[in-house]
């Protein structure tokens, strides 16, 4: 269980999150959309600690995680997973030791044993064999599944996804999708996936939300945001220029 | 219209309260990164005390920042050494007081020449490299990814470099200290026609332990200013490739500022006690 309270954000002037309060339930797959730069990774990185709040805050399992010292933080953290945008491989590991990273860092498993569990999980991602290639050695799309297995090697609880289906084919996208869903139904863990793929989104999601201007302004499963009233999420869902949302107020809100 | 124009910008730039603006603004930024940078090289102490070190990361440091600046060093030490030994034998000659050369090639690069030159030259080379690299890292999300699989940033990528510059900047030094009075030697020996003998022991006769010891602690402290300001700037990247280029020349002038800033403080020091 996830529960964000109240969140707010600045970077210096800029007002990105304006009081996020969001809860995620055990087991489900929530799907958090909105426009590019509103605000929506930064919300992913309050879960995982990466970032500070300026107030609220994010209780995982009924512990504040902005209440924990350094120390106790980092051993929280080893129950999460997070899938980053770009993949953020180290590029001066090999893809084993970007995968086992936190064995190797965190663990006293022989160099064997490793090497053995990073290979079950990318044999999950469909890369078996890849463990001594270099990351600039690997495509894109590659480079996420990469990325993926090297967040579920430490088996947590909570996978966070950081627009996990950007910048891939709509093959490639479908397999990430495909995965998602895998972890999903095998791992039962609980996820959020940050995206403003809609494909991508009725597909993994049991529940979707949606950003904007600072703040969740709806929340349903897939069918409920389909049927949306709301006129800012129905003109996102179905991509249109005309509605409320125009360049002006993404050049104010962002 | 074209009036109007001309005498806002002469008012704009007349007006004080624009002025008094812009420095106020300067000195915010002065004085956030002067915290930052002190606030990092605190983090880098207590971390490097508190926890395991990593000697494989450090040693491979080590390589990058000390053997692989040799032949920089080497250069700029020698052709320091030989330019010093012909424009002070140039003076000296003047009083018939050339064998002082070797005196005074000696005390310069062991006091200041050999420390600030090597310094600077090394963060040149050394100070751009770390801000690239971490700046990299920084724009592309793996420094989160660090801290996502939790790792101390602080641990894994400062304190290396932080403990390799302070060990190698102190080795570097002593060779370029060799290296200058060696650039003095053939200078003054084959080409001023000195003594051979009579210049080795002038040379290591006026040094006194407190010359060469002054020397290096300089050497050691420089070597942590550059780690330190080549990891600041590099965490602190922002905005692509553009941010990437922006920090290295930051993490390259301020290493430089604070060395003479430092060498300033340090010599005042030295000279009073």
């Amino acid at each position: 269980m996830i529960e964000i309270k109240g969140l707010h954000k600045w970077f210096g002037s800029n007002h990105v999150l304006r009081g996020v309060d969001l809860g995620i339930r055990d087991g489900e797959t929530l799907v958090i959309i909105g426009r590019s730069g509103c605000g929506k990774s930064v919300l992913l990185k309050h879960m995982m600690g990466i970032l500070e709040p300026d107030q609220g805050t994010v209780i995982i399992d009924g512990t504040d995680i902005f209440s924990l010292n350094f120390n106790e933080l980092d051993q929280f953290r080893l129950k999460l997973g997070m899938l980053f945008q770009g993949a953020a491989l180290f590029d001066s590991l090999t893809v084993c030791e970007n995968v086992g990273f936190s064995l190797y860092e965190h663990t006293n498993m022989l160099e064997a044993e490793i090497r053995e569990k990073v290979g079950v999980k990318l044999g999950l991602v469909g890369l078996s064999g890849k463990e001594d290639l270099m990351p600039s050695e690997l495509s894109g799309g590659m480079k996420k599944r990469v990325g993926l297995a090297r967040a579920i090697c430490n088996e947590p609880n909570i996978i966070l996804y950081d627009e996990p289906t950007t910048g891939l084919d709509p093959i490639n996208a479908d397999v990430i999708n495909d995965l998602i869903l895998h972890m999903q139904n095998q791992l039962k863990v609980t996820s959020v996936v940050v995206t403003h793929d809609m494909t991508s989104a009725y597909k993994v999601g049991d529940r979707i939300a949606m950003l904007y201007d600072g703040s969740i302004i709806g929340i349903g499963t897939p069918e409920e945001i389909k049927n949306t009233s709301n006129p800012v999420i129905r003109q996102f869902i179905t991509g249109s220029a005309h509605g409320p949302i125009t360049l002006q107020e993404e050049s104010n809100s962002v | 219209m074209e009036i109007h124009k001309n005498f806002e910008n002469v008012r704009r730039l007349v007006s004080v309260r624009r002025w008094l603006a812009k420095i106020g603004n300067l000195s915010m930024i002065l004085a956030y990164n002067t915290g930052g940078l002190a606030l990092l090289f605190k983090d880098a102490i207590v971390v490097m005390f508190t926890t395991k070190l990593r000697w494989r990361a450090t040693l491979d440091q080590m390589n990058k920042i000390g053997v692989m600046s040799l032949p920089l060093v080497f250069l700029t030490a020698l052709f320091t050494g030989i330019v010093l030994s012909l424009q002070s034998a140039y003076q000296l000659r003047l009083f018939g007081a050339q064998q002082f050369t070797a005196d005074l090639v000696s005390l310069s690069t062991v006091r200041e020449l050999g420390p600030v030159l090597t310094a600077m030259v090394v963060a040149g080379r050394v100070g751009a490299s770390i801000a690239a690299e971490l700046g990299t890292m920084k724009v592309t999300e793996q420094i989160d990814a660090l801290k996502a699989l939790a790792t101390n940033p602080v641990q894994y990528l400062v304190v290396p470099r932080v403990i390799a510059g302070f060990f190698m900047l102190f080795v570097l030094v002593i060779y370029a200290d060799v290296i200058g009075m060696l650039g003095g030697y053939v200078i003054s020996v084959f080409k001023l026609g000195m003594n051979s003998h009579q210049y080795i022991k002038r040379t290591i006769d006026v040094l006194r332990y407190k010359d060469v010891i002054t020397g290096l602690i300089k050497a050691f402290f420089f070597g942590g200013i550059i780690s330190t300001v080549g990891c600041y700037f590099g965490f602190n990247t922002t905005g692509g490739a553009e941010g990437v280029g922006r920090a290295t020349t930051l993490a390259v002038v301020t290493a430089l500022v604070l060395i003479i800033a430092f060498d300033a403080l340090f010599t005042a020091i030295f000279f009073f006690f």
